[in-house]
């Protein structure tokens, strides 16, 4: 079995930085891939919204696009935002990096493992590049590939990129199943002695319960795959109509995955704010096990919701209610976890640091996120929403402040922590005042749109004149959308910059409690130099009658502390 | 690595039940077999072969596998997906069986 | 205040706090279970495909199920061994568990050579991935389900040449047997059930 040895840090360039085995180096390969991923994905956006603002013209810096093209992109965009920037960036990258420090090991239960797990990804990363060269071109049958567009090569256009498009997803979905596997041991089998579960970090509980709904989920999209790339190059009929098959087959199984796919970027979206926010409130998570249990209720609710993708897909409309009924249930224990990230930061002693600042960002945008869902997944509502903008701005408004306000979040708060640095507060805030601003105007202008009936996945909309009056919101939200874009370079800037002359950091530049703050900054190679003794929850800030405002997880109990409450 | 079975069992006693329960799958594949062969009608006929499928299963999973003395996670790391793979199938039964 | 060592045994090492099986069988438990997913997909697929489209009773009637029937004893057979491999390793009787994985290892040649002449006959008698919805699940799911095989096999061969040049007792390695165990029960376990479905429904 392989425990996690202690042993002496390897040498060389190659074992040391490139197929290392330490969780650490893991972690920052996945951060540069999903980084370098997300150029990738915010120039398409960048192709799109141009496009979309004022069509057959010629794109600065990438000449015209036709419909086809325009399919392509936008296939790209969605694939490498949802499989290449989220996935590795909140669970590749901060959960390797974490989970391990936050509760008291000294690497990932299979090492080796963790390393073929992004080696897996990198290859993929690198097939779905090589398919935007091909004859042909790139997949351009959605992130979503629904049959027959997909499967039949007339309608697209477009025959080995599709078939790069599925393995560069299968090796994806391998490579995180091997992490969510290393990430579900770990956690159950390696905590330091006094981490009971129950003193679990937040951000654990979410990157656990997002490693077994990712699990659980995948394993009928990879058959689906399979039935896809054999319906592509051996001339069978899954998904065929023509042949026989059943392109709705196709969809529910995509659906049943994705679904809880989106929920597995959420949560540890969310993990990284719940751990951001007591910090700078300095004070106790508001709620932490109502916050767990709804994060159990809303992984097990997300496994039955998905056919509100469907609504208008020609399914049995009998399913249609039973789905919608769930799908409002799943608001539920989101609202729990929202109104108790609200009520951690009610009252606090609020610093608005950077990592503050998005955090608390990505709360405010992800609740139009959340209660626009409801719009959408009531099927009444939705037979007018499907298919429109209105669909596009809410899947925005949820996803992006996860992966790139909580991200964010993270990047500023634990950068000290990976790199010994400190990271410089005002690009910081710059960065975040480009970023919540622009966001908000690239996509409130499209919720508009979509309520007056733009469809989506329109590569131009002058040829309809009942969508003559959403033009100005296309225009507003492309300029919006540049200057979010060129809001990023401040981030660029800060952390090149910070990486090679930014100013060093302590063990514990927050005063944060949690046991990745116990070790020095970056940790050693072992982590811990001994083994941390855990004798408290994560949470003790401002504890009164306390020393100080903040009580370090390995702190152990003083007997001397007054008891009393604070007479009020 | 020293082994988990109780004081008592011995090596033999191990290897015993390991055959005897390789004889149950041999004498439960050759029942399946006979009742294919039969001219029983078919729903009958399906429900024993896939019963007897079950039970072999059963087998394997509770006596090869060790799932008899595995702690409770293991059987919700095993059930739990097995219960959901039936529950999907179960809700495409109106749209893949009777609407395609 | 021990320092972050762990003991090279099967146990969690020392310290840690858990409430889990030790860690490698957790990890191929949670493997198993995103299997199970994958197979019962295609399986959950097959069935309510076969169940609308009236059971292709022309098309499954071509499958040999004595070929078939053949293929299930030994794979049963191979789980035999191989929990035989796994019980000589507990009592450190180091040649005879070597002998077993080798027998595994044999076994497991015999299913996919069976295999093959099942797809040999069937191909040339025309029967292909595309001669009929039927086909299209036989050939996917035997497919995918004899890749597991040959990985199985893969996986026993590495531990049969470990036992026999002995770096498998070193360490912990002979709980490794234990987890390939598991596998390639759980890939006997599929076959119990991909035979009746293919070849006697």
């Amino acid at each position: 079995m392989e425990v996690a040895t202690s042993h002496t840090q390897p040498t060389g360039f190659i074992r040391r930085y490139l197929f290392s085995t330490d969780h650490k180096v893991i972690a920052k390969q996945y951060l540069s891939l999903s980084l370098a991923m997300a150029l990738v994905g915010g120039f398409t956006s960048y192709l799109i919204r141009w496009q979309l603002a004022w069509p057959e013209t010629n794109i600065p810096g990438w000449g015209p696009i036709g419909p086809d093209d325009y399919n392509a992109i936008i296939t790209m965009h969605g694939t490498v935002m949802v499989f290449f920037v989220a996935m590795p960036f909140l669970l590749g990258a901060f959960g390797n990096f974490l989970i391990p420090l936050m509760i008291g090991a000294n690497d990932m239960a299979f090492p080796r493992l963790n390393m073929i797990s992004f080696w897996t990804l990198f290859t993929a990363s690198v097939v779905l590049t090589s398919s935007m060269f091909v004859p042909g071109g790139a997949a351009a049958a959605g992130w979503t590939s629904y049959a027959p567009l997909s499967d039949n090569p007339i309608y697209t256009g477009v025959n080995r990129g599709q078939n790069l498009w599925i393995l560069a997803v299968a090796l994806e979905f391998g490579s995180f199943l091997m992490g969510g596997i290393n990430f579900l041991t770990t956690t159950l089998n390696m905590r330091a002695p006094g981490m009971s579960l129950s003193r679990l970090p937040i951000l654990v509980w979410m990157e656990i319960t997002a490693a077994v709904v990712f699990l659980l989920s995948v394993g009928p999209l990879i058959a689906g795959a399979l039935m896809l790339l054999m319906d592509r190059t051996l001339g069978t009929g899954f998904f065929r109509p023509d042949r026989g098959g059943d392109p709705l087959l196709w969809e529910h199984l995509f659906w049943f995955f994705g679904h809880p796919e989106v929920y597995v970027v959420a949560l540890p979206g969310f993990g990284m704010m719940l751990e951001i926010i007591p910090v700078f409130a300095r004070k106790p998570i508001f709620g932490y096990r109502t916050i767990i249990w709804s994060t159990i209720a809303a992984g097990l609710l997300s496994f039955i919701v998905w056919a509100h993708h469907m609504f208008v897909s020609g399914m049995d409309p009998r399913l249609a209610t039973p789905f919608s009924v769930t799908t409002i249930l799943i608001s539920v224990p989101f609202a729990i976890i929202v109104f108790a990230m609200i009520a951690s930061v009610w009252r606090g002693a609020i610093v608005l640091s950077t990592a503050m600042l998005f955090a608390l960002g990505g709360l405010a945008t992800f609740l139009v996120g959340g209660v626009t869902g409801i719009f959408l997944g009531s099927a009444t509502t939705d037979i007018f929403l499907h298919g429109t903008y209105f669909v596009v701005a809410h899947f925005h408004y949820t996803l992006f402040p996860v992966t790139f306000f909580g991200g964010f979040a993270g990047l500023y708060y634990w950068f000290p922590k990976m790199f010994g640095r400190m990271m410089n507060e005002a690009l910081g805030k710059i960065h975040f005042l480009f970023t919540f601003v622009c966001f908000n105007a690239v996509f409130i202008p499209l919720f508009l749109a979509g309520l007056k009936g733009n469809p989506r996945r329109l590569y131009e909309m002058s040829s309809y004149d009942f969508l003559k009056p959403v033009q100005q919101f296309h225009v507003i939200a492309t300029i919006a959308t540049i200057g979010l874009l060129v809001g990023q370079l401040p981030l660029v800037v800060n952390f090149v910059y910070s990486l090679v002359r930014g100013k060093t950091a302590t063990a514990n530049p927050w005063q944060a409690n949690t046991l990745e703050w116990t070790t020095a900054s970056p940790p050693p190679h072992e982590n811990f130099r001994k083994m941390p003794m855990v004798y408290r929850a994560p949470y003790e800030y401002s504890v009164p009658g306390a020393p100080s405002d903040w009580i370090p997880q390995t702190e152990p109990p003083q007997p001397i502390y007054p008891v009393t409450a604070v007479a009020d | 690595m020293k082994t988990n079975e109780p004081l008592g069992l011995t090596a033999e006693s191990l290897d015993r039940s390991s055959v005897i329960v390789w004889m149950w799958l041999v004498g439960l594949l050759g029942a399946g077999m006979m009742v294919f062969m039969l001219p029983i009608p078919r729903i009958p006929t399906l429900l024993l072969i896939f019963g007897i499928a079950g039970f072999k299963a059963t087998l394997v999973i509770r006596d090869y596998m060790h799932l008899k003395g595995e702690k409770l996670m293991i059987y919700a790391i095993a059930l739990t997906p097995l219960l959901l793979a039936i529950a999907l199938a179960l809700v495409l039964i109106p749209d893949i069986v009777f609407h395609h | 205040m021990s320092t972050a060592v762990q003991t090279a045994s099967a146990e969690v090492p020392v310290g840690y706090e858990s409430v889990a099986p030790p860690s490698g069988k957790l990890g191929v438990w949670w493997f198993l279970a995103s299997e199970i997913m994958v197979f019962g997909g295609f399986i959950g697929s097959y069935v309510l495909l076969r169940v609308a489209h009236g059971g292709w009773p022309d098309q499954a009637s071509h499958v040999n199920w004595r070929l078939g029937a053949i293929n299930t004893l030994v794979l049963v057979t191979s789980s035999l061994t191989m929990i035989l491999a796994l019980n000589a390793v507990r009592i450190e009787r180091r040649e005879r568990a070597a002998r077993f994985l080798l027998l595994t290892v044999l076994l497991g040649f015999t299913f996919l050579g069976v295999k093959s002449i099942e797809y040999t006959r069937e191909l040339s008698e025309g029967f292909t991935p595309s001669s009929g919805m039927f086909w299209s699940f036989y050939y996917i799911m035997t497919g995918l389900h004899g890749v597991h095989v040959l990985g199985g096999i893969v996986l026993n061969a590495i531990l049969y040449i470990a036992a026999v040049r002995g770096t498998l007792w070193s360490g912990n390695r002979r709980a490794r047997v234990e987890f390939a165990g598991l596998y390639w029960h759980f890939v006997d376990v599929v076959w119990i059930f991909l035979f009746p479905l293919l070849y006697l429904a």
